[in-house]
């Protein structure tokens, strides 16, 4: 399943810059979904670095692993994977937002190099990723769709539709991935409408459960190998998260979903500017 | 030879996606749980079951199921009643097709008030206005099965999100097998120059029928048909309006948003003349049948022919 392998230290040096990349540029479109793109740095950066097997020169390279970011508005740190890839220049990233942009807020499908299906308006995505692993398997291709969902965005009914869907289909070659940090816009998921046992939800759907913590490296690397070792049905990986993890202004604070970011604090807690 | 115009228009439908999927394996046919009523089932689930995909009651699914299928360069045909197909999960339609600009095609099985007795709950007026509000959306809606078939292979053969009126009864010819589809083009069914009468879909058949009566009475119509709601032949509107100087509008849909709205805005921008639109007033369904609901609405036979009367009498 491993297709490169970094050490804790260039993994941890990775998490590092993207946190500053992000955050300066959701300072200079002045306002951003901060909290949601903090808590998927970790899982990102596993999936781009050490996961997914991929070709940025060649972006549509049938063989390719998809990615369905459905909870669209964490775009930036795929934004940020996809440039440190090569997708496009690293120099787009200070674009973010911005007017005219190639990376906005939430993903585009159409304008952005990488960047596999159009998602914002929640739920919609892990239909998208089941119709993209029904095709895989329709065509008897070898990829894998991974798709990541929010925890405020299990709210949804389609999110369940899907979850029928999968399970029925056994679409063994799709692993989804709950970013759970336990918050959305309004407050904590277990007070806005309960979530628990979320674990068993998914399993009654027919789904192979996993949960681990999503800041750690080793438990992300061998919660997706046991995941994609998964056979006759689709695997959920409930990643516990830190909403806002990394900087000082939004770290496990409940408001942190779409904050402005004052700019004295683009290296919050995140250390210095990339080397 | 098989006479399509002799089938019911879902047969037609179903049988012409086994074609298309015989042509291109890549054409697929999603439902909703309502396969049976599009004969889909068992028309294409029993010759080709692999290209068949029943999602069950779940509308919001299929197309996102649909639209992850098109990115992968699968031609999904997603259809279900046309309540379903457009209002709920216009978002989804919205967001996952038309604004990504995925490459599927909605099926809205038993438009207006062919849905009968099914009832208010079901009888869907504005899928129409819904779609072609959309960006990136085109909105076709044919008017017999020789039309519906040129319609489906041109949907295949072109990457564009796709919104289809399908009608599921059987409808009286008005095309033959050579009948083509250009989505830029109205369709001339017959020459007048004291009415303008634009119809599409359902509707046009009894248009149809309204300017033969009118010729029999010495009232030329210029009937046009629009297979093509959207994109939309302006030029052939204007033209015909500028002989006729009267326009009366026909549809299965409400009269705001639809056909009528379309008319009325090129009209508006281009060539102002009087415009009379016909179809469902400003009012949900309720459970009737056809005579009953076109006498309720005020849009069948009698009153396409007397609002042509009527228009063509003001201009004189």
């Amino acid at each position: 399943m491993v297709e490169q392998t970094l050490s804790r230290e260039q993994l941890d040096e990775l998490a590092r810059q993207f946190r500053y990349v992000v955050t300066d540029a959701i300072c200079r479109s002045g306002s951003g979904h901060l909290g949601g793109v903090m808590s998927l740095v970790e899982i990102v950066v596993s999936l781009y670095f050490q996961v997914m097997r991929l070709r940025p020169e060649e972006p549509e390279w049938p063989e390719r692993d998809r990615l369905v970011l459905s909870k669209g508005h964490a775009g930036p740190i795929v934004y940020t994977a996809l440039a440190y890839k090569g997708f496009f220049p690293k120099a787009w990233l200070a674009t973010i937002n911005a007017n005219g942009t190639r990376l906005p807020s939430h993903m585009d499908q159409i304008l952005t190099p990488g960047v596999e299906v159009t998602a914002g308006s929640l739920g919609q995505g892990l239909s998208c990723a089941c119709g993209m692993a029904l095709a895989a398997k329709l065509d008897g291709g070898k990829h894998r769709v991974f798709c990541i969902i929010g925890d405020g965005e299990s709210n949804e009914g389609q999110i369940w539709e899907a979850a029928l869907f999968a399970g029925h289909r056994r679409l063994d070659n799709l692993i989804a991935i709950c970013d759970y940090n336990k918050m959305q816009i309004d407050g904590r998921t277990e007070e806005i409408v309960r979530l628990e046992p979320l674990a068993d939800k998914w399993r009654a759907f027919g789904w192979e459960v996993f949960e681990m913590d999503g800041h750690d490296w080793d438990a992300i690397r061998t919660t997706l190998a046991a995941a994609d070792a998964v056979a006759g049905k689709p695997a959920m990986i409930l990643a516990h998260t830190i909403k806002g993890k990394g900087n000082r202004e939004s770290e496990g604070l409940v408001d942190c979903h779409n904050i402005k970011v004052p700019d004295q604090c683009r290296s919050c807690g995140s250390g210095l500017p990339p080397r | 030879m098989t006479d399509y115009s002799e089938m019911e228009m879902r047969i037609v439908y179903a049988r012409t996606l086994n074609e298309l999927i015989e042509r291109n394996p890549n054409v697929l046919c999603l439902e909703a749980d309502l396969a049976k009523a599009d004969a889909t089932i068992p028309e294409v689930s029993g010759r080709h079951p692999g290209n068949f995909i029943n999602c069950g009651v779940q509308e919001a699914n299929m197309i996102g199921v649909g639209a992850g299928l098109a990115r992968e360069g699968k031609i999904p045909f997603c259809a279900t009643f046309s309540a379903f197909a457009s209002r709920r999960c216009y978002d989804q339609i919205t967001i996952s097709v038309a604004y990504a600009n995925n490459n599927v095609k909605i099926v809205g099985n038993s438009p207006g008030i062919t849905q009968g007795p099914n009832g208010g709950t079901h009888m869907c007026f504005q899928d129409l206005a819904i779609m072609r509000a959309m960006p990136n959306m085109h909105v076709y809606s044919p008017a017999d099965a020789h039309e519906l078939r040129a319609v489906m292979f041109h949907m295949a053969e072109h990457r564009q999100p796709t919104y289809l009126q399908l009608v599921r009864l059987k409808m009286p010819p008005l095309f033959d097998e050579n009948c083509r589809f250009d989505p830029q083009r109205a369709v001339r069914l017959a020459e007048g120059a004291a009415v303008t009468l634009v119809a599409t879909g359902f509707m046009t058949r009894f248009a149809r029928d309204a300017a033969r009566e009118l010729a029999a009475d010495g009232i030329g119509v210029d009937l046009l048909h629009y297979p093509s709601v959207k994109p939309f032949d302006a030029q052939s509107l204007i033209d015909s309006a500028r002989r006729t100087g009267a326009v009366v509008t026909v549809e299965n849909q409400s009269i705001i948003g639809g056909l009528g709205s379309a008319v009325c805005e090129v009209l508006g921008e281009h060539h102002p003349v009087k415009v009379k639109r016909l179809g469902v007033p400003d009012r949900f369904g309720e459970v009737g049948d056809q005579e009953y609901l076109f006498s309720k609405h005020g849009f069948g036979p009698q009153h396409i022919a007397q609002a042509c009367r009527e228009m063509a009498r003001s201009v004189k």
